[in-house]
């Protein structure tokens, strides 16, 4: 039976590729510290596979029909897509996909009543871009990307991410291959992309939602951690943490904070961490 | 609930820029021709004028997801090096001005606390 034996959460944010040193000197060293730090631990798992769970930025699926979760089931993938790797400045990479994991997670998701999309040939933006930028440079992990909607109305709530990621923990546990799964977030934290608050980063909301993540008392943050207090916290963004809720469920106990940063030149609040035992 | 609220899901706009960033050809044509792109996607004349005129508080009054809207402005003004001093952003220190006022002051603030 496959094992999850990582799990880990970072922001996505594109400029911590490309405008990476419009930050602070010491914004840059902590990222570069952190993301090299998630490197070591995820190379020391020895994952077979990333499950990398992130949003769809409206690039893969139009206003009027964006599913809850895609599932990317190609052999490979190719990113970023054209007019982001300007804007990352990033060059083109290739990872190896695992379409039989993926494939089986969609089946077996719908065996029990989860319905996921799934796309053949997926694009990426900084969602999954950004953080194989930082963990995955040299492909040597194969990708299952699972984007989720945290955009567009209705956003799911917290409760239904953390629903999600259970189901997902039994769908991996019962997948019958004997691969070792890392589980990997992105996304968050606070910001506002596009909107009334495109600078504005909420230090307050993003230090409190991390001391939750250190608590490990997973019913303390859904008890607390609201989609409204998301919302309040920068719109359309923030929420982007369901990712991180969703793989919460596969893990227990407290989580290693590597780093945060209120990086406002960045835009967004920008985080590292770690969880060291799985559900 | 917050800003992402405010769009409409049937806004002609929010159709077009779902096509237009994945289409050399429309992002060619957005550069060329915006107003025969608008009436092709049916944008009504006050979408089109919004984008035209790079307004991004006029966009999210009419409902353009508030994702689309830098994305709008990149297409304006390049995509490359899109920090808070690009020329992109400097739509939204029109349209926002107290917004974008307290954000550029937290940084300030807090790059001055370290």
């Amino acid at each position: 039976m496959a094992r999850v034996v990582a799990a880990m959460a970072m922001t996505h944010s594109p400029g911590l590729t490309g405008w990476f040193t419009r930050a602070s000197r010491e914004y840059q060293e902590l990222a570069l510290q952190a993301t090299a730090e998630m490197r070591r631990r995820l190379e020391a798992a020895r994952p077979d596979v990333l499950v990398m769970f992130s949003n769809d930025h409206l690039l893969n699926w139009p206003i009027n029909n964006m599913p809850e979760y895609t599932v990317g089931i190609g052999e490979e993938h190719i990113g970023p897509a054209e007019w982001f790797d300007e804007w990352l400045a990033m060059e083109k990479y290739r990872v190896a996909g695992h379409a039989t994991l993926a494939r089986w997670i969609v089946n077996e998701g719908g065996r029990r009543g989860l319905a996921l999309s799934y796309l053949r040939e997926m694009q990426f933006d900084d969602g999954i871009s950004v953080p194989t930028h930082y963990l995955n440079p040299d492909a040597q992990f194969r990708l299952v990307p699972v984007t989720m909607n945290c955009t567009v109305p209705p956003i799911p709530t917290p409760e239904r991410a953390y629903q999600v990621g259970a189901r997902l923990r039994d769908i991996l546990a019962a997948y019958p291959g004997d691969e070792r799964i890392a589980v990997i977030a992105t996304g968050g934290l606070s910001h506002e992309p596009g909107g009334p608050r495109y600078f504005w980063v909420d230090e307050a909301f993003d230090r409190w939602f991390l001391d939750l993540l250190k608590r490990g008392d997973h019913a303390a943050l859904l008890r607390e951690c609201t989609l409204e207090r998301m919302e309040a916290a920068g719109s359309g963004g923030t929420a982007e943490l369901l990712t991180w809720v969703l793989v919460l469920a596969l893990t227990r106990g407290p989580a290693d904070m590597l780093a945060y940063m209120p990086a406002v030149a960045w835009r967004s609040g920008t985080g590292m961490v770690v969880w060291n035992e799985m559900a | 609930m917050g800003n992402v609220e405010r769009c409409d899901k049937t806004l002609p706009t929010n159709e077009m820029m779902f096509h237009v960033r994945r289409d050399a050809v429309l992002r060619a044509r957005f550069a060329s021709d915006l107003e025969g792109l608008a009436r092709e996607f049916k944008l009504s004349r006050a979408e089109y004028e919004a984008l035209r005129d790079q307004d991004p508080r006029r966009m999210m009054d009419l409902g353009v997801h508030q994702y689309y809207v830098p994305q709008i402005l990149r297409l304006f003004f390049g995509a490359a090096h899109n920090s808070n001093a690009s020329a992109a952003l400097e739509c939204y220190r029109r349209a926002y001005p107290e917004e974008t006022a307290q954000a550029m002051a937290l940084q300030e603030r807090l790059e001055r606390s370290r």
